[in-house]
């Protein structure tokens, strides 16, 4: 109940701000040819999956009956450029991955006014206030979006749905810096800010037993990205300081700390007719300050994939991948961590090694139809709410995913 | 001999050439609004401007970045040729800009006679036209 008790207030702050500032903008300016609407621009996307599995539930019953299509992303942004160095922007989210129905509730996923300090032909400087997209790894900022993901699920050993809440945005101060050097471009990015730590976090530290309020603290990340001969190259390197505190309100269990410090490092290779990509994050987290000792941890756990794909026929591509988490380098068979939970929370939980087969195909531009296969081994990301005892889960599995996709 | 050697050279050189000048007749021309003030640009700045993420001309002033569709043929190789990126690639780039606000979409035209019009009225607008749809409303810029 975190998410919905500390979230509204700040989410109210962050869009009274940001409507006040769209006002602003779309007052007519003195002096200026335009009025600030005319750079007015509404997009919007929605994704409608159909999720099958044989064993273990992903996002909903999705191995019983037909399946289950309670996988929804719905979302809706409006940005304006009030001055030729400002860009205002905000995007609203709705999204269902299992769970309940009224997890489907719009929430803002990101409001912000970007201001360019610096713009010539050899670089660019700029801050976003605001609450803005964490820039992690390839695919984090748009990470809800179908039309900018290679498969249906992203590598979910680096992209994890389980605790989303703490990778999507932060509310602060990002700012960005891009080179232009003779053979690529460099760009910086670092913020400053509040993450989300919501019931998927609370859930994964397994708090969710205890009374008591997980509140984030504020938090950094960076990233230092060079695109070599036009993007043929990209290399990033990023990481992330982030923490929360649990103000516990369960008799005799004392207050604890979270904190999550992942390093990842991404690479890909991009020729006209296909995409070689691969990232790898060394995930240090723990809890902390707890008196009691078996809820305080620290492990650094190793997620990485490869991924080929491959265009055809201009409006097809196909994909292969393999994604291999480890909860706990010094325990990456998981055998330690079921012996001492005495045998109730089984070895498998802590790895997955998934293989994918996937399959885009875009018959219009507005449209987007996505099919694939995952075979995996381990239960290491999947999602708690839609298997509450980890007894009941299968080691190896097999999940196919199907989704129709709309922009505008 | 000598001049049946030169007259064979300059055949030969004439045809070396032809492929050349056949290519920079189809070159896609990077096309501006008159009013803008930058008669070159870097291809660089080129690229990052097609990409949605330089929003400015280098004296400052707001760029409209105007394009045709992804599988319009001239869009192609324009993008091809001009910018080294493919329209794949610069689709997404559109797609991450304005889905995590960093930025906005380029505007869509659907045909060349269009995109004269647009970068003829628009104040800052940036396109590219084939040579035969110029006229003396719009300038060519040079990139560097």
């Amino acid at each position: 109940m975190i998410a919905s008790k500390s979230s509204p207030s700040s989410e109210a702050r962050l869009a009274g701000m940001l409507g006040a500032a769209l006002l602003a903008a779309a007052a007519p300016v003195h002096g200026h040819d335009e009025g600030a609407l005319d750079t007015l621009q509404l997009h919007g996307f929605l994704s409608q999956a159909l999720v099958v599995s044989d064993d273990n539930n992903v996002f909903g019953p999705s191995s019983e009956g037909a399946g289950s299509l309670q996988f929804t992303e719905l979302g809706a942004n409006a940005s304006l450029r009030p001055h030729e160095d400002v860009l205002i922007a905000a995007q609203v989210l709705s999204r269902r991955a299992g769970g309940d129905a009224s997890d489907a509730s719009p929430e803002l996923d990101y409001g912000l006014i970007d201001y360019q300090l610096l713009s010539d032909q050899r670089r660019n400087l700029g801050v976003q206030v605001g609450r803005f997209k964490n820039p992690f790894g390839f695919y984090n900022q748009t990470r809800d979006v179908a039309f900018t993901r290679p498969s249906v699920l992203l590598p979910q050993s680096i992209y994890f749905d389980r605790t989303r809440s703490l990778a999507l945005s932060a509310d602060g101060v990002l700012s960005y810096y891009e080179e232009r050097l003779p053979q690529g471009t460099l760009r910086f990015q670092a913020g400053v800010g509040r993450v989300q730590a919501g019931d998927d976090l609370r859930r994964t530290l397994r708090l969710d037993d205890f009374s008591g309020d997980l509140d984030p603290e504020t938090s950094a990340i960076g990233q230092i990205r060079y695109e070599h001969d036009g993007g043929r190259i990209v290399a990033a390197i990023g990481t992330a300081d982030v923490g929360a505190h649990f103000d516990s309100r369960q008799p005799g269990l004392s207050d604890g700390d979270f904190y999550f410090r992942p390093w990842i490092l991404s690479l890909q290779y991009n020729a006209e007719r296909w995409s070689l990509t691969g990232e790898y994050a060394l995930r240090e987290s723990g809890l902390e300050n707890f008196n009691d000792p078996r809820l305080n941890f620290d492990t650094t756990g190793e997620s990485w994939y490869l991924q080929y794909t491959r265009r055809f026929l201009d409006d097809w591509q196909w994909l292969i991948r393999y994604d291999s988490l480890v909860n706990d380098r010094d325990d990456p068979d998981g055998s330690a961590f079921e012996e001492k939970t005495g045998g109730a929370i089984p070895a498998h939980s802590q790895y997955a090694r998934d293989i994918t087969l996937g399959l885009q195909w875009t018959p219009l531009p507005r449209l987007l139809l996505s099919g694939e296969y995952h075979h995996v081994d381990g239960t290491g990301w999947l999602p708690l709410r839609d298997n509450p005892d980890p007894d009941e889960t299968a080691e190896r599995w097999n999940l196919w995913l199907f989704q129709l996709s709309l922009r505008f | 001999m000598i001049r049946r050697l030169a007259s064979a050279l300059g055949l030969l050189l004439l045809l070396g050439a032809m492929p050349w000048a056949a290519a920079d007749e189809a070159r896609v021309l990077l096309v501006a609004n008159a009013g803008v003030d930058s008669p070159r640009l870097t291809r660089d700045t080129t690229r990052a401007l097609f990409a949605m993420r330089q929003r400015t001309w280098p004296d400052g002033r707001a760029a409209r970045i105007f394009v045709l569709p992804n599988r319009h043929p001239v869009h192609a190789r324009f993008v091809k040729q001009r910018l080294s990126v493919y329209p794949h690639q610069l689709q997404l780039a559109w797609d991450r800009v304005v889905f995590s606000g960093t930025g906005q979409a380029p505007h869509r035209v659907a045909t060349q006679a269009e995109m004269l019009e647009q970068i003829a009225t628009t104040p800052g607008a940036l396109g590219y036209l084939e040579r035969e749809y110029l006229d003396d409303r719009v300038q060519v810029i040079t990139i560097q």
